[in-house]
């Protein structure tokens, strides 16, 4: 917290006498005159002399310092929040680019259905975007981190409190199409392993957040329970289901090929908590964020590492202005050495 | 028109030197001021008898009769070379010394007066030291000296050594200075020339007395003290200055007038005439 001003090169604090120059130096375009003596007192005009000398020995000792690069140094800083530690698992394929059921789609008939949704749903990635943009400013308290995923995890944010970068992340993930491929299993087990050498210190989330699963094998299988026993997370499946998919909650042995009941049967037997949403509309995605809100809020206590702040420029600015001033002066001031 | 820089002075009152020159004198001898008559015995010089007043005198005495003849006079110039002296452009005061002593030694050629130059700042400066003489071309030579002289002295501590050799003397003497910066040392000064007719002569460049032209911070250097000053000039300091000018001007009047000694004031270009007419109204 108490953080003390560094410098980043104190040696070049040797060059702060200079700053006494101004203040000694015999100014060579002074005019001269016979006897000072002579003439009226002038308190105005000798207290800007006094001030143009200050100020050229400030700038001086301003550049000297900001040569010197000070700032506050790098710091820890514990801090409690309530909530929990999410992280948001995005899926960034393509069919993520296509369009959800319109809100209205209960009162569509079931043939306009198809070509409503193809004509005027919204495209999935960016109601899923815009949501939890919402949703992390709904929840300050939090701390995030954003991936996003396709044929491998793409970290975006690691974990922080900071809204704004944050925000950045979830709207990177609207640059440019989808990728190709979907590999939940790998995006799971790298985002399981970002919650390793953290002091466990509230709840942990993985928010997964996507339209379609995947058959995993027996390694990743395993992979991915004993990282989830490990660390003890919590994961929320918000399944953007889209027109014609699969529904998890399909009944029976057959149901098993189908990639995402299996993904669903597999995550409900990790041992620690799971819920899935499926959201077939805008409507159903923002309940399933809501009700994830609503889940998890528990006291957090965590270090924040404040980075190094460099106030360099602040004396730069300084200069520049002390400068900017000792020139004006000098165009007002008359007349050369006579 | 190039200005006149030719002028006459004047003593003033009767110099009391034997040696005959153009002044009016004290002395008796060959001259057309009448004083008295007195007995041929007491002054056994036949040419003067004065017939009508013998005639007339009731013990039947020849009578001769005096006159003062008219006498010379030492001149002396003592030119202050502090650093104060080096000012002015584009002629600096110095080179407005220079126009005078050369004018001062033409003067003095035309009354035959022994003309003597002596400079000082901190001390008596040698270099630039003319004993009493009357051979022509001596002063050019110390003008030319003058105009090319250094100056780096920040005071004028010299002044009464300068003026020693011409201390209870009856001389006219030509103090030349700028006077700035003159304490309790310039009385005592001038208590060495107590017989002597002191003519100050004050030169003050143009721009020393007038402030320059234009608005703004005005920053200057002492040129003996060396210290800097900053003025901001407007119209109100520029009142003020002038203000001060014209006090100074007038508060140094007032310390020749406790002496009765009329300081003049020369300004560039160094008018002649205007000296003349110095001499000529304060007799």
């Amino acid at each position: 917290m108490t953080g003390g001003i560094d410098f980043l090169r104190p040696e070049l604090l040797a060059l702060l006498p200079l700053a006494a120059l101004p203040l000694f130096a015999r100014s060579t375009d002074a005019r001269h005159y016979p006897h000072l003596g002579w003439l009226p007192a002038d308190p105005a005009g000798r207290l800007i002399g006094l001030l143009l000398r200050l100020f050229a020995a400030l700038a001086i000792a301003a550049v000297a310092i900001a040569l010197a690069a000070p700032g506050r140094a790098q710091t820890v800083e514990p801090r409690t929040g309530r909530g929990a530690e999410l992280l948001l698992l995005i899926d960034r394929s393509r069919s993520m680019d296509e369009r959800m059921l319109p809100s209205d789609w209960r009162e569509l008939s079931p043939y306009d259905i198809r070509h409503q949704t193809l004509s005027r749903g919204p495209v999935k990635s960016r109601a899923a975007r815009e949501l939890l943009a919402d949703f992390v400013a709904r929840r300050p308290d939090d701390r995030f981190a954003v991936s996003f995923f396709s044929a491998s995890t793409l970290y975006v944010v690691p974990f922080t409190q900071h809204d704004e970068v944050v925000q950045a992340g979830i709207a990177a993930g609207g640059v440019h199409r989808g990728l190709s491929e979907t590999d939940v299993g790998r995006a799971l087990i790298s985002s399981v392993a970002r919650f390793e050498k953290r002091a466990y210190s509230g709840s942990r989330i993985i928010l997964l957040v996507s339209d379609g699963g995947a058959r995993l094998d027996e390694d990743t299988r395993l992979a991915i329970r004993a990282g989830f026993e490990r660390q003890r997370v919590a994961l929320y499946w918000i399944y953007l289901k889209g027109f014609g998919r699969p529904d998890l909650e399909a009944a029976g042995e057959a149901s098993e090929a189908i990639p995402e009941v299996a993904l669903h049967r597999f995550f409900q037997t990790l041992p620690t908590p799971y819920h899935a949403y499926q959201a077939q509309s805008p409507e159903d995605l923002a309940a399933a964020v809501a009700d994830v809100g609503r889940q998890q809020n528990h006291p957090l206590d965590f270090e924040e590492l404040i980075p190094r702040r460099d106030y360099s420029r602040h004396f730069v600015a300084l200069a520049l202005a002390l400068v900017a001033v000792l020139v004006l002066a000098r165009r007002w001031q008359l007349g050369g050495a006579t | 028109m190039k200005p006149n820089h030719e002028f006459h002075y004047r003593f003033g009152k009767r110099a009391s030197a034997w040696r005959p020159g153009a002044h009016p004198g004290s002395a008796l001898g060959a001259g057309e001021h009448f004083v008295a008559h007195t007995s041929l015995f007491a002054r056994p010089d036949p040419r003067r008898i004065d017939l009508r007043a013998s005639l007339r005198d009731p013990r039947g005495d020849w009578l001769v009769r005096l006159a003062r003849q008219r006498s010379h006079v030492p001149v002396a110039a003592v030119v202050d070379v502090s650093a104060s002296m080096d000012f002015g452009a584009p002629s600096r005061k110095l080179d407005l010394v220079a126009d005078f002593v050369s004018a001062l030694g033409r003067a003095c050629l035309a009354a035959g007066d022994p003309l003597s130059l002596s400079a000082f700042d901190m001390t008596c400066r040698d270099d630039l030291h003319l004993p009493p003489s009357r051979q022509p071309g001596l002063a050019d030579l110390l003008a030319a000296r003058l105009r090319t002289a250094a100056c780096p002295a920040r005071g004028h501590d010299g002044l009464s050594a300068a003026l020693a050799p011409l201390a209870g003397r009856q001389a006219l003497v030509f103090l030349v200075s700028d006077f700035h910066g003159y304490g309790r040392e310039l009385e005592s000064a001038l208590d060495l020339l107590g017989r002597a007719r002191v003519t100050p002569i004050v030169v003050w460049s143009p721009a020393e007395i007038t402030p320059p032209n234009g608005e703004g911070l005005l920053r200057l250097r002492d040129l003996e003290s060396g210290r800097l000053r900053e003025l901001w000039l407007r119209p109100r300091l520029r009142q003020r200055w002038q203000a001060a000018v014209a006090a100074h001007r007038e508060a140094l009047q007032a310390r020749f007038r406790a002496r009765g000694i009329r300081p003049f004031f020369l300004s560039d270009p160094f008018d002649g005439d205007a000296l003349t007419r110095h001499f000529l109204e304060g007799t």
